[in-house]
């Protein structure tokens, strides 16, 4: 008990600096005059006066973060955060149920950009930026944020970096001046997301609309303010920039953070997982376009190459945009996209999934037991860039791994039980789980996930926060041993 | 690789013996004058010349086997013996291809189940004895390979009572354990059968009937001599039969061996899978009853109840009788079905998939995981059966089920790119892979595997021996390193 009110004192100030947030939408609802100003005003003033009342309410309880602590943090800031990012969405816009309003909000936050509304061109411009700002806040991380800006978390810090950022080695890359780490992390990534802005506004689109789609590209989101997405577009130079921009950012921040500090590029080379991750999706972009055009769904290799490109590297990096219904395309070319959501992104990165890392152990591991089968005394590594990977570490991942795929099947058990079919539950749960957005079937880009029922969409948006917090985090603090003084 | 030439030698031991096998069904069809007798004794001849002309060639090559040669004589006898098989499918069925035979006498001898004969109520006694004779011979040579060969090569679950049994693991030699363990657990087998034809008789199958099904049962098979397979018969007094030997038959023969050389049932509860296989097998039973009940599929909860027990039962162990067309049910019940048989038949039987013992394995690997996360320097063993388990083998088993699932998720890949639709190409996959017959859609309860083009038959092929071997023993056999002096 002590330890939850010592939690929800932090979790305040979390609350109330996400709360500030919401003043960019202010802004541009005032300035623009879209008619949804007052629902977000009581969105803003509803969250601080929350926010203050539970800090002062919880102010004697205040300490230093132990650790454990952090596990907790992350997972309240993840389930109840999005509570808050839900309020101008329920406010502004009429029929929307709280079911639907909540999934909207996560699949936000967890930078899935899995989305229940259509009608998105009609919508106030400053609803579509708050929902696009969600990626880009929950895509480095919350946790990231708040240990930049809060002086208080520094100590404690590093436990929570480990609870937030994805991959296997959690250590790797986060110094021991972890609020440093932090800073460093949000000034490349608000570089990124501001050359992205410049990019696609000095290409065509207008600025508005350039900067929310900068945010959910660097965060690998996938929302827009077009029900047809880039479709909308149709420019070959945009799709061209989100592909560069969407590569980028599938790599460790750990490994941006290396190469800017040192201004060099070597750490890229050095990076264990870049290759892997560039060498799958360039196969596979290569492999989907043959396919494509071998089947005859695209008369010439050019166009086949072009959709294939965007789409695939869209889908792979768990962004989640589409320049044309992909979901009619013969059905090995979106199966393959939704099998390389599960694994592509490189750790450390704002992408979903298994993460590049944990395969290539994966994959190594199993090598490693053929040969083990054959000379079962033989001392072998698992080496990963060079260096050996701890025996621990494998073990977790294999656990991981193993997890991963287990809560896939009973998603889809799950979807599938409540009554929709095999193809639109099992991409929903994969698109949903891996936090890529459009799946399949009843839930293909060309849809949404509007036409679920409530039980469905909160299946999914536990999906979406399991997936994000990779499983672990927020399973620890279901088990009775972690509340067990 | 000690002596490619001496394992070759000894597969042709074991081909000449199979080659007398094929006297049986030469026999009757000679007695009952039907139109295989030719087939028969030309299969027989061919079987028999080739394994005399192997013997002949190799038959200085006198050796001890080594773990190694293990490898390649397992790999040997599960990859050839079902061509010879074939023989005389092919030759009495003069339409039938090469492949569709292979995957019929690979899907009997590797206690599938999965036909591509449709017709099978008008075939003479002879074709469809040989049939289920193949499933039967497959069970047996499955048990020794389960009990006595696997763990030797340190493949299969079992490796982990390799403590308990006499003598080291390394440089064994084969033979010796092998033939007595073997004999014990061949006793068994035939006890069991014999009590299962009886039970068939007296549950009011004909005689024929009863031996083709008890072949069939035991060996945790699935091939009918009806096209209705227990439709046919419409008895749930035939069905309750069916229903104890499949879970006899999914049970580890070593504990039925222990039970009864000691005259003591207390070694069922011992056993650290058998409680789970049942306790997860009847639970499932029961919970699809409700769920069909529930939704309206049968009217009153006991027939539900029927027809949950035998199809659940059936598909669970790996078996795959039907009585009724499931794949009509609402989509979740087949579903969950075909998730069962993945895992739940035990270590050293006759079924098929991951095995109880190593689900049980990784699901406290991943309890670890999780308290390792809140105590990062927790020393904790993985326990089975109150003994800890060395790590080496919880990598093992690890790396097991990842290539399992990766099999599985390729191999689907592989049959949509192939042009199946994805329902039909995951269910055939699972259900060739998991050794347990039929699938879903096109190739349903209800139908055959007969509407595969070739290319998806090797496939199924592939997937089924696979399987079959554990995965690693084939992978063993076709690595570089294996050929390597």
């Amino acid at each position: 008990m002590e330890r939850l009110l010592a939690v929800l004192n932090v979790f305040s100030r979390i609350a109330l600096i996400f709360g500030l947030m919401l003043l960019l939408p202010i802004g541009v609802s005032w300035w623009i005059g879209d008619g949804v100003l007052t629902a977000f005003d009581e969105a803003f003033f509803g969250t601080m006066a929350t926010g203050g009342f539970l800090l002062l309410a919880t102010q004697r309880f205040r300490r230093e973060l132990r650790a454990n602590d952090g596990v907790l943090l992350v997972v309240m800031c993840w389930t109840l955060l999005p509570l808050i990012a839900a309020l101008p969405l329920l406010l502004g816009i009429p029929g929307l149920g709280f079911a639907d309003a909540y999934f909207e909000a996560v699949s936000g936050l967890t930078a899935t950009g899995a989305t229940v509304l259509s009608g998105l061109d009609k919508l106030p411009p400053s609803l579509n930026l708050w929902r696009t700002e969600l990626h880009w806040i929950g895509g480095l991380g919350i946790i990231v944020l708040a240990v930049a800006i809060l002086p208080m978390l520094g100590v404690g810090g590093r436990q929570l970096m480990k609870a937030e950022v994805p991959g296997p080695v959690k250590e790797a890359g986060i110094t021991p001046r972890v609020t440093e780490t932090a800073k460093g992390f949000w000034v490349i990534y608000i570089v990124l997301t501001a050359v992205c802005t410049m990019a696609y506004g000095f290409n065509g689109m207008n600025w508005l609309d350039a900067l929310m789609h900068a945010f959910s590209t660097v965060s690998l989101g996938g929302f827009s303010s077009h029900d047809a997405s880039f479709g909308f577009f149709d420019s070959p130079v945009l799709e061209a920039i989100t592909i560069g921009f969407a590569l980028m950012s599938g790599i460790s921040y750990v490994t941006h953070f290396a190469a800017l500090s040192g201004r060099s590029l070597r750490p890229y080379r050095r990076d264990g997982e870049v290759p892997f991750y560039l060498g799958v999706l360039g196969t596979s972009v290569l492999l989907v376009a043959t396919y494509l055009w071998q089947q005859d769904y695209y008369a010439e290799f050019a166009t086949a190459l072009r959709h294939a490109a965007f789409n695939t590297v869209s889908v792979a990096t768990t962004l989640g945009y589409a320049s044309t219904d992909y979901s009619k395309w013969p059905f090995f070319a979106p199966l393959w996209m939704l099998f390389l959501c599960s694994f592509v992104t490189c750790s450390g990165s704002t992408g979903g999934g298994l993460k590049m890392m944990r395969a290539v152990i994966l994959y190594k591991q199993v090598f490693r037991e053929i040969t083990h089968a054959m000379h079962p005394n033989a001392m072998t590594f698992v080496k990963l860039g060079g260096s050996i990977v701890p025996n621990k570490i494998i073990l977790a991942v294999l656990g991981f791994g193993f997890l991963y795929m287990a809560s896939t099947i009973f998603f889809t058990l799950v979807l599938a039980a409540s009554g929709i079919d095999i193809v639109s539950a099992f991409s929903a749960a994969v698109a949903c789980f891996n936090n890529t957005g459009p799946g399949l079937g009843l839930v293909g880009p060309d849809s949404n996930y509007g036409v679920l029922n409530d039980f469905q969409v909160c299946v999914c948006s536990f999906a979406m926060l399991l997936g994000r917090l990779e499983i672990f985090t927020l399973l620890v603090v279901l088990t009775p041993a972690y509340w067990r003084k | 690789m000690s002596n490619p030439l001496a394992v070759l030698r000894v597969f042709a031991l074991v081909l000449l013996v199979f080659a007398l096998t094929m006297l049986v069904p030469a026999a009757v069809s000679g007695y009952g004058q039907d139109s295989a007798a030719g087939a028969f004794q030309f299969g027989c001849a061919i079987t028999f010349a080739s394994a005399m002309l192997l013997w002949l060639l190799t038959r200085r090559h006198v050796d001890e086997l080594r773990v190694r040669d293990g490898f390649l004589l397992v790999s040997l006898v599960w990859v050839l013996v079902p061509a010879f098989a074939a023989v005389p499918l092919l030759h009495f069925f003069p339409a039938m291809s090469f492949t569709d035979a292979y995957f019929e006498a690979v899907s009997g001898l590797t206690t599938t189940g999965a036909t591509v004969v449709e017709g099978l109520d008008t075939l003479p006694f002879s074709i469809n004895l040989w049939r289920a004779m193949m499933v039967f011979l497959g069970g047996m040579g499955l048990i020794v390979l389960a009990v006595a060969i696997l763990p030797l090569l340190g493949v299969g679950g079992r490796q982990l009572f390799s403590a308990e049994s006499p003598g080291p693991i390394k440089e064994t030699k084969l033979t010796p354990r092998m033939a007595q363990t073997a004999k014990g657990l061949w006793l068994i087998y035939l006890a069991l059968a014999v009590a299962c034809t009886l039970g068939y008789v007296w549950a009011g199958m004909g005689w024929g009937d009863a031996l083709v099904h008890m072949l069939t049962t035991l060996g945790l098979g699935g091939f009918s001599s009806h096209d209705a397979s227990y439709a046919f018969f419409n008895s749930p007094r035939v069905e309750a039969v069916a229903i104890v030997f499949m879970t006899l038959a999914g049970m580890n023969f070593a504990t039925h061996f222990m039970a009864v050389q000691r005259r003591s049932l207390s070694f069922y509860w011992i056993d650290p899978e058998i409680r789970w296989y049942v306790g997860v097998m009847y639970a499932s039973v029961l919970g699809i009853a409700l769920y069909l009940w529930w939704a309206g599929t049968f009217p009153d909860f006991l027939t539900a109840l029927r027809f949950s027990a035998f199809n659940t039962v059936s598909i669970a162990t790996t078996t795959g009788f039907a009585n009724t067309d499931y794949a009509q049910w609402p989509f979740f019940a087949p579903l969950w079905m075909l998730f069962l048989c993945s895992f739940v038949t035990c270590a050293g039987s006759t079924g098929g998939g991951i095995k109880m013992m190593r689900a049980l394995i990784v699901f406290r690997q991943v309890m670890r995981e999780v308290v390792h996360t809140v105590h990062p320097n927790a020393v904790l063993p993985v326990k089975l059966s109150g003994a800890p388990l060395p790590n080496k083998i919880v990598f093992a088993v690890l790396a097991f089920c990842f290539a399992y699932m990766v099999i599985i998720v390729s191999l689907t890949l592989l049959m949509v790119f192939a042009g199946l639709d994805v329902v039909t190409g995951f269910s055939a996959v699972v259900a060739s892979f998991n050794n347990t017959g039929p699938g879903l859609g096109e190739v349903g309860p209800a139908t055959t595997y007969k509407s595969l083009s070739d290319f998806q038959t090797w496939v199924c092929t592939i997937a089924m021996l696979l399987g079959r071997l554990e995965i690693f023993t084939l992978l063993v056999v076709l690595s570089p390193a294996f050929w390597r002096k």
